[in-house]
């Protein structure tokens, strides 16, 4: 009698400890909590806003619409986060928050901030440098003259000769421009995708099981450096200084290989240039020692660790095993200092690797575009397909 | 007038707003992908906003505010004019293989870009070979990118690679360690180049049109000067069976001269006397000049196309047993895919000749290929396209719905139409005799 009273509770027992060892594990899962916050972001929406922001997993359409021009001229879709309520908004933030690192979600949010800075300050070039934003003035062209801005976008003004989008338009600029999107529903089993961006920030996040997949995603800002509230703000500021300190411990023979000695204009692989591995070139990293090979690393994570960081770990520990098949190039001035921003163009390959940092010609230390890519795995797809 | 117009658009550009995206460059990247024997592009062309309007003004040469798809492919040609692909010092001949450009309007934005795609044989031989590459395109407006993939050949090594300072000119050495024993005599060889085969000829609108308006007359019997009476179903069998095997018989030698490196024409005049030989047999459809004869012109224009082929299977790059093993299957895929397109459209062409409405179907069908055939002789002399190539790549690419159409008149004439009489095989010899 008594055995057979003690056999069902010993059991309840130990499935209750089980239960509850289980569910202290899991629940510390970081996938878990990433189709947590996720779920909990769409149910804070309407259905409306729901079916605006959750596409197909398999519309390839929407998942390739990155760019990183600003909003108005080439649409992102999903919702900005213009369009949604203080609630709303907070959710998606968490999410984001869930989703990247720490020091992620605060470069995302400089990016956001410096496009603010951008609606406000205008570029710091040309005969408006720094000034107030354009508005109010006569068209600055008539017929045959140089294009209208905007024909064709949402920002038309109208009028014949048509007229420039103003900086201070709401729909051209600024930290709520940026839109949230999802492929598939959040899932800890099967893929779904999550994209984050807006004008210079692309974020293409596909999570597959517990792994993290940001390839392919865009970083960039203009301003590139700018102040708020007295405190100077470089969301790239440490990818500009870890890849320059990189750069100084190289003794001259390896400076020989990796300074280029031609200009790279402009991002080899921005978007649309998915899947291709070109022809590696600059200083192969084997031929660097432990010390720069941390810097190297260093500078890596400055992508690789946007994400949360036990899906980055994943990723780090991929990249430092291919250490030695990877390379790195430089191409422009050498003679810099750390703290301002390069006006040099940068390049790490591996295997499984592409990172480009590009100073855009209008303004180099102030404007910056960069691509962090695996050719071998654009979307997951190279994960999805194990 | 370019460099007024750019001056122009630079002074203008002291009044726009500097929106932070690419001004006044004209961005070219150019990504190479080489393999064995063949080099194949990607151009990209980006105009930066304040230079986008001269871009566009040189492109819509007849400024209607409208890029026709003639004024984009004479642009791409002349974008393909300014550079210039060297291997081993000996210029390549580079050919358009696409050219993709976005709206005006995007264009206007600066946020428009133009791709094209272009293709160069490389010669196969084993060994170190240099690759040379100038973009002189727009040179005062313009940035370049070069760079090259890493061959999906294993053989196949990029060295190294050099630029000048914008990287106007980019070199690079090519290594070829093929010719290993083990990668020679390949069943995925075959495979691959029988594919090529039958795919060149499917696309390679100019081979059919030749040999479908050669077979067009093949059920007819010429008598005085034009074509009349209708011989047996098997004497035009025979008949076209003959036209098929000559043309096969000839374009298989020079093919197989021809790759094997005993002779070689320059692709230009090739390309001419294709056109040429539709031209002939329109004209011969439409009015018998060389009656019971085809099959000898089908032999000597069989030789001419062979060049031709042997071009696109040089675009495989190979060599020893490989590039036989390759020439055999790059062969027999060239006359399965005629095969198909013959057994498709054949049947119909003799249920259509046994009836009186028969003549229309010949004379509109001689006459398109007369018309083609001067169109591609103009583009091909001139090395300029025209909108009535255009038009027949375009109906060509319907093939299928053509043949699709062929069938359904021929039901329908069977059906409501009058039917010739056969002529018999003795009455048809004799009309031959009395002819020559």
């Amino acid at each position: 009698m008594l055995e057979i009273t003690s056999g069902p509770r010993r059991f309840a027992l130990a499935l209750s400890v089980a239960v509850a060892l289980c569910a202290s594990c899991t629940a510390q899962q970081p996938v878990d909590q990433v189709v947590q916050s996720a779920n909990k972001f769409l149910e804070t929406l309407s259905e409306a806003k729901r079916s605006k922001v959750v596409y197909d997993f398999n519309d390839n359409a929407q998942r390739s619409k990155w760019s990183n021009f600003p909003t108005g001229f080439v649409p992102r879709g999903g919702i900005s986060l213009k369009e949604l309520s203080a609630s709303e908004k907070a959710a998606a933030l968490d999410l984001m928050k869930t989703v990247l690192s720490s020091r992620g979600y605060e470069k995302v949010t400089q990016i956001r901030m410096a496009d603010d800075d951008f609606k406000t300050n205008g570029s710091k070039r040309g005969p408006r440098g720094g000034g107030p934003p354009p508005g109010g003035g006569p068209p600055p062209n008539g017929p045959g003259g140089p294009p209208p801005f905007g024909a064709g976008g949402p920002s038309r003004n109208g009028g014949p000769g048509g007229r420039p989008p103003q900086f201070g338009s709401d729909n051209m600029f600024g930290s709520d421009l940026y839109y949230i999107s999802f492929l598939g529903k959040p899932s800890t089993t099967s893929p779904w995708m999550l994209q984050f961006g807006g004008h210079h920030l692309a974020l293409n996040i596909t999570i597959v099981g517990s792994k993290g997949i940001m390839t392919p995603s865009l970083t960039g800002a203009q301003p590139a450096v700018f102040k708020v509230d007295g405190k100077t703000i470089r969301p790239l500021g440490r990818e500009s200084d870890e890849a320059l300190t990189l750069l100084q411990s190289l003794d001259a023979k390896q400076r020989s290989q990796a300074v280029l000695s031609y200009k790279v204009a402009d991002l080899v692989l921005g978007p649309g240039q998915d899947g291709k591995q070109i022809s590696p070139e600059g200083l192969q990293v084997s031929a660097m020692n432990d010390k720069q090979k941390t810097l190297l690393l260093q500078v890596i994570s400055e992508w690789a660790g946007i994400m949360n960081d036990s899906m980055a770990s994943a990723r780090m520990a991929q990249l430092k095993s291919e250490l030695n098949d990877t390379w790195f190039a430089w191409s422009g001035a050498t003679d810099l200092q750390v703290g301002t921003n390069i006006n040099a163009y940068y390049r790490i390959q591996g295997p499984h690797l592409v990172i480009e940092y590009a100073p855009q010609s209008d303004e180099p230390t102030n404007h910056v575009h960069t691509i962090y890519r695996d050719p071998t795995n654009d979307y997951g797809q190279g994960a999805i397909e194990k | 007038m370019k460099k007024w117009l750019i001056t122009t658009m630079l002074l203008g550009l002291a009044s726009l707003p500097a929106w932070g995206h690419r001004l006044d460059e004209y961005l070219q990247a150019t990504i190479f992908s080489i393999e064995p024997g063949s080099v194949q592009a990607t151009m990209r062309l980006v105009p930066g906003v304040a230079i986008a309007p001269a871009v566009i003004a040189m492109i819509d040469s007849n400024h209607d505010g409208v890029l026709s798809i003639e004024e984009q492919h004479r642009y791409a040609e002349g974008v393909l004019a300014d550079l210039q692909l060297e291997e081993d010092g000996s210029r390549l001949s580079l050919n358009l293989t696409s050219a993709t450009f976005s709206s005006i309007e995007l264009m206007k934005q600066g946020n428009g870009e133009i791709e094209l795609t272009f293709s160069a044989e490389q010669s196969v031989s084993r060994g170190e070979h240099l690759l040379t590459f100038a973009n002189r395109h727009q040179s005062d407006i313009s940035v370049y990118l070069v760079n090259s993939l890493v061959p999906e050949d294993k053989g196949l090594l990029l060295g190294k690679q050099i630029r000048n300072q914008n990287q106007s000119l980019y070199q690079v050495t090519l290594t070829e360690t093929l010719g290993a024993p083990s990668q020679g005599f390949t069943l995925s060889g075959f495979d691959g180049a029988f594919r090529l085969g039958a795919h060149h000829i499917a696309q390679g609108t100019d081979h059919l049109l030749f040999l479908l308006t050669l077979l067009l007359p093949a059920p007819l019997l010429a008598f005085r000067g034009r074509w009349s009476g209708r011989a047996t179903i098997r004497r035009s069998l025979t008949h076209i069976l003959g036209i098929v095997t000559a043309f096969t018989l000839g374009h298989s030698l020079t093919l197989a001269l021809s790759a094997l490196g005993l002779f070689h024409l320059p692709g230009r005049p090739v390309e001419v006397l294709i056109a040429v030989s539709i031209l002939v047999s329109a004209l011969h459809a439409m009015r018998p000049i060389f009656p019971g004869r085809e099959s000898i012109i089908a032999a000597f224009f069989g030789l001419i196309h062979g060049l031709a082929f042997a071009s696109a299977l040089n675009e495989l790059g190979l060599t020893g047993w490989y590039r036989l093993v390759s020439l055999l299957g790059f062969n027999i895929g060239i006359e399965a895919m005629q095969l198909v397109v013959v057994s498709m459209t054949l049947p119909a062409l003799l249920v259509l000749s046994c009836t009186e409405r028969y003549s229309v179907l010949r004379m509109t069908g001689a006459t398109f290929a007369c018309v083609a055939s001067c169109a591609w002789i103009a583009e091909r002399v001139c090395d300029r396209a025209n909108s009535i190539g255009y038009a027949i790549e375009t109906l060509a690419h319907h093939g299928a719905l053509l043949c699709v159409g062929l069938w359904i008149c021929s039901a329908v004439a069977w059906m409501g139409c009058r039917h010739v009489p056969v002529v018999s095989n003795e009455l048809a010899l004799t009309i031959e005799l009395i002819d020559r």
